[in-house]
């Protein structure tokens, strides 16, 4: 590395004038400064989205951890710590990686600096307004795209800067053939688009208020394409393009397979985009549509190994370096990681796997291993070796980077065992039945006080793995001290010859012919990418059948979507689900598992993906209203131990109608049948059913104003649930009688 | 080559043969089982089993025997590259056929230093790749093509099937009338006490003095206060009242505990008792007959 860096040092005084060219060689400066800024946004903000898991984390095993405040809670705080992770942390990493090695993949300075600024400060404003509206409690509740309409607006527009110049880039580029790493850019730029754009569909109510454009079934749908497929474009194919380029280039090894490369890259893009589903395994969504989450899912194993392989066997010929070398080190683990997450999400897609293993933390430490194995170490990776490379200087500490990978790998084993310990517990318990055909443990809560102490162990890992960090941080913050930024950095490379002319642009196989023509290759990603959303979406939104109707379900009543917009508010959807699965063990726990037709007036959906609490799909009508007066008040008065957070404010605060006759105007223009001019009397009938409930509880000897938000959310409960019970004659009188 | 052949065409021949023995063997097992002929079953099935190891074991030791000359035999132009001759590369332990060709030639590539060989796919991936393809294919296939396997409402409703066959003992109409009467064994009504304090105390109090729910130490019921009653009561819930029912949680034996139990608190006079509900009874009335 030494050696390395001395030969560029050399030409790094800028000459005044370039000198003439010889023949067509030109001279251009790297633009380093940029990638520099990204790299450090990708450390700070990767610092707070771990401080704020880390809480999270300690939530979970003790509620008061939250100091009482509701912006806190962990229903606010989980999509903050994974959207900040996510888009902040592995968001920033992915720009840092690209902006370094498309330049030099492309030979040519970025496009244009204006946009790498727009592009820098644009991304760092939405980050930052996601951590001014997540804690308040502006959220669209789809896990991560939580963020509200306008947001969603500057995300595009930031993204399509990006992809502007990164085209522009490309387009100017002095070498004739894309890299594979670049191939892997296309298609994250193109399928990040995508999938925003569609699953962000939303009908504003408000400036930070909107209801999803899909409705129950469909949204779930939508969303687990979206949310699978972040998982895929945002933290798996950037991070493979970035491993094609920084692993041979630290390693200095050739790259073990380019035909595998070409192989694994289009199975990978076409397949990935198909197994969405297998997150909503046994609910409602039609069987034939799971199935192919399955298929699909199964699949992709070879294609994500591929990856791996090609990684790993890069490596032979370097493993001597592999043990002194830090960024190699943290490169073999982010592969290795990469390995084992893409083989368990397969099987966990595996129907009789996902019955133990669905809505449990097992899932929780599978998406970590990916996370911090994978995203993280890699990313540390990565920085490590720029750092000096930006600063002409060698790293300020082997030793510290060393101690970092180790803190690293035990914070990993530390978080992922007892998660894996979790699930699996947790799993079986749900569904141990006794010798007397009874539930072994029918209450739930016992299942979860069986959990706490691996939620500390969990928080204690998280710690380990965060205080490697903060050592990433001091060891960057040295080396930049120790050096000097070489904002701009000299190279030269002959500009292309018109393609006629040009040697290297004629034959080769198809696929060479592809990688000289960056228009055609993303025409066929895109291509590929669309196929699988479409084959699944479409009927499932065309075809009646695989919605059956339920005749007794109606639309929601004024003040019921007032609490539901509470419940999604304090983002209770982040701890219980909404969906019995039609297993006996879940029939006889909540009540008749859930149908498809019972969502049809659900925007956004809020199925869930993981039950710290209990499905809350029955719950209407099970217990009085004082029981949820009491219990939101404080859990643990009426279920002992329980590690759900007290929510008062719901007592102090009023129901804000300001917005109900135009939510239900949206509603109603989204095809809900509210009876024409409903809206006007919307807010009557809410103050109505509220002088209901707040009766119902003087009768209990609870005295409650009927504005406060908490009669609202008990009216929601109450509902939750309960139409199928109805007989459908009631049903229609009820519907008629609640909407008059 | 010839021999080998010969051999495994014998070996499938026997097994072919042997196969409406062994179904006879199984169906003797699953039909009229006595025990004589369970002993003959396991005896046949364990002696196969051993007969299949002692060849196993022959045909490793056959081959580390015959290593060299299935090596010769195996580098002959003619065999090597067809499919009898890949099983033969297999059999003695020719990697290349599981990693791959791995020839190292660089390609012309090169960006920023980053150069390229252009090795073989390896094949165990290629090969498990296909795999995958098949499994897919026939996972699809299997569900809803030939719609032999159940799905998720069919896998419930049989789940259910077979639950009601194992419970169908304990009866389920909350129209019955039962006849209990109150447990008083110490064992009983300290169980009856465990219960209470785990399930029904954040509603009712730890001394049933009635929070959510009602007093339980009171004359007055909501749902009558007899015995049998207060059983039902508890068993079945009271829908949209939020009394949740309790059968699949607690057993009917528990039920009763806690039933008794919880009679046995009456006119205890609890601190913070909640007023009264409902309409003036004695506990400890007579059954009634049509609960």
């Amino acid at each position: 590395m030494q050696a390395e860096l001395q030969g560029p040092t050399a030409a790094t005084l800028p000459r005044p004038v370039a000198p003439p060219p010889p023949r067509g060689i030109e001279t251009f400066f790297y633009d380093n400064k940029i990638v520099r800024d990204f790299g450090i946004a990708t450390v700070v903000w990767g610092i707070i989205g771990m401080l704020v898991g880390v809480l999270a984390a300690f939530e979970l095993a003790r509620p008061e951890v939250n100091m009482g405040t509701a912006y806190t809670t962990f229903g606010r705080i989980r999509p903050l710590h994974t959207n900040a992770v996510i888009f902040a942390f592995v968001g920033n990493g992915i720009f840092t990686g690209v902006y370094y090695s498309l330049q030099r993949l492309c030979r040519t300075r970025m496009f244009s600096g204006v946009l790498s600024k727009i592009h820098f400060w644009g991304w760092q404003l939405i980050i930052l307004s996601a951590v001014a509206t997540l804690p308040l409690g502006f959220t669209t509740s789809k896990e991560y795209a939580e963020l509200e309409w306008p947001i969603d607006i500057a995300i595009t527009l930031v993204w399509v800067v990006f992809g502007w110049n990164m085209f522009g880039t490309i387009a100017r580029r002095r070498e004739r053939h894309l890299y594979v790493a670049i191939w892997f850019y296309i298609a994250t730029f193109l399928t990040v688009a995508v999938l925003h754009i569609v699953n962000s569909m939303e009908m504003p109510v408000s400036f930070l208020k909107s209801y999803s454009m899909y409705v129950g079934v469909q949204d779930a749908l939508v969303q687990w394409w979206y949310g699978h497929n972040a998982v895929a474009f945002f933290l798996t194919t950037p991070y493979l393009g970035m491993m094609y380029y920084f692993l041979p280039k630290a390693a200095g090894r050739p790259v073990y397979s380019y035909r595998l490369s070409i192989i694994h890259f289009w199975a990978l893009i076409f397949i990935y985009i198909w197994a969405g589903p297998h997150h909503l395994l046994y609910t409602a969504l039609p069987d034939w549509a799971q199935s192919l989450g399955v298929a699909f899912s199964i699949m992709l194993i070879a294609p994500s190994w591929g990856g791996m392989i090609n990684g790993l066997l890069t490596l032979r010929g370097a493993w001597d370096k592999v043990r002194t070398d830090p960024v190699l080190k943290f490169f073999v683990v982010a592969i290795t990681a990469y390995g084992m997450a893409t083989f368990e999400g397969p099987m966990l897609s595996l129907k009789n796997v996902n019955a133990i293993a669905h809505f449990t933390d097992w899932i929780v430490a599978h998406v970590h291993v990916g996370a911090l194995g994978w995203n993280g170490f890699l990313t540390f990776g990565m920085l490590y070796w720029l750092w000096p490379r930006l600063y002409r200087t060698p790293l300020f500490s082997t030793k510290l980077a060393n101690t970092h990978f180790w803190l690293g790998t035990l914070g990993i084993l530390f978080y992922a065992i007892p998660m894996y310990w979790a699930g699996f517990t947790q799993g079986l318990m749900w569904k141990q039945f006794n010798a007397e055909g009874m539930l072994q443990y029918p209450n739930f809560l016992e299942t979860v006080l069986q959990l706490v102490p691996m939620y500390y162990l969990r928080g204690i890992g998280g710690l380990l793995y965060l205080s490697g960090v903060f050592l990433l941080l001091f060891n960057l913050y040295k080396t930049a001290k120790a050096g000097t930024l070489l904002a701009n950095e000299p190279a030269e490379a002959p500009a292309l010859l018109p393609e006629a002319q040009d040697p290297h642009a004629q034959g080769g196989h198809w696929h060479r012919w592809l990688e000289r023509r960056p228009f055609q290759l993303a025409v066929g990603a895109t291509v590929a990418i669309l196929i699988g959303g479409a084959v699944e979406m479409i009927p499932t939104f065309l075809v009646k059948s695989n919605v059956p109707t339920i005749v007794s379900v109606k639309p929601y009543r004024p003040l019921e979507l007032q609490g539901r917009d509470l419940y999604i508010r304090e983002g209770c959807s982040n701890c219980h689900t909404q969906m019995v699965r039609p297993f006996r063990s879940e029939t006889e726990r909540y009540g008749e598992y859930s149908k498809a037709g019972e969502y049809i007036y659900d925007r956004p959906f809020l199925w869930g993906s993981k039950r710290t609490g209990p499905d809350l799909q029955r719950v209407g009508q099970k217990y009085p209203h004082s029981w949820h007066y009491n219990h939101m008040m404080d859990p643990t008065s009426m279920s002992p131990g329980s590690i759900m957070p007290p929510y008062p404010w719901l007592y102090e605060q009023k129901i804000d109608y300001s917005i109900l006759p135009a939510k239900i105007k949206v509603l109603r223009n989204l095809g809900t049948p509210y009876p024409a001019g409903f809206d006007q009397v919307a807010v009557d009938d809410a103050q109505k059913q509220a002088q209901g409930i707040v009766a119902d509880l003087k009768k209990e000897g609870i005295e409650v104003m009927p504005d406060k938000e908490i009669v609202a959310l008990i009216a929601y409960l109450q509902r939750l649930g309960t139409d199928i019970k109805v007989k459908p004659e009631q049903a229609t009188a009820a519907a008629t009688a609640s909407i008059q | 080559m010839k021999p080998l052949r010969l051999a495994l065409f014998a070996a499938g021949l026997a097994l072919l043969a042997a196969r409406p023995a062994l179904a006879q063997a199984a169906e003797a097992g699953a039909t009229a089982a006595t025990d004589a002929q369970r002993t003959m079953l396991w005896f046949v099935l364990t002696t196969l089993v051993l007969v299949l190891m002692v060849f196993v074991l022959l045909f490793v030791a056959l081959l580390s025997w015959m290593k060299p000359q299935l090596r010769q035999l195996y580098a002959l132009p003619t065999v090597h590259d067809t499919w009898s001759g890949r099983v033969l590369g297999l059999l003695v332990g020719d990697a290349r056929l599981v990693r791959g060709d791995v020839r190292d030639e660089l390609l012309d590539h090169d960006y920023d230093g980053i150069h390229e060989f252009d090795n073989d796919l390896p094949p165990w991936w290629k090969y498990g790749f296909y795999a995958t393809i098949v499994f897919a294919i026939g996972y699809v296939t299997y569900y809803h093509v030939l719609k032999t396997g159940q799905l998720q409402g069919a896998e419930y409703a049989a789940e259910m099937q077979q639950a009601a066959l194992l419970i169908a003992a304990t009866p389920d109409d909350p129209n019955q009338v039962t006849t209990y009467t109150a447990l008083t064994a110490p064992a009983d009504l300290s169980s009856g006490k465990s219960i209470f304090a785990t399930n029904c105390a954040p509603c009712h109090g730890a001394n049933a003095e009635g929070k959510v729910g009602p007093n339980l130490t009171d004359d007055y019921w909501l749902h009558g206060g007899e015995l049998n009653h207060v059983y039902k009561t508890i068993k079945f819930g009271v829908n949209g009242k939020g009394m949740v029912a309790w059968k699949g949680k607690l057993s009917g034996k528990q039920i009763l505990q806690v039933t008794s139990y919880a009679l046995s608190l009456h006119g205890t006079h609890p601190a913070n008792a909640k007023p009264a509900q409902g309409e003036k009874e004695q506990s400890t009335g007579k059954p009634v007959a049509n609960l």
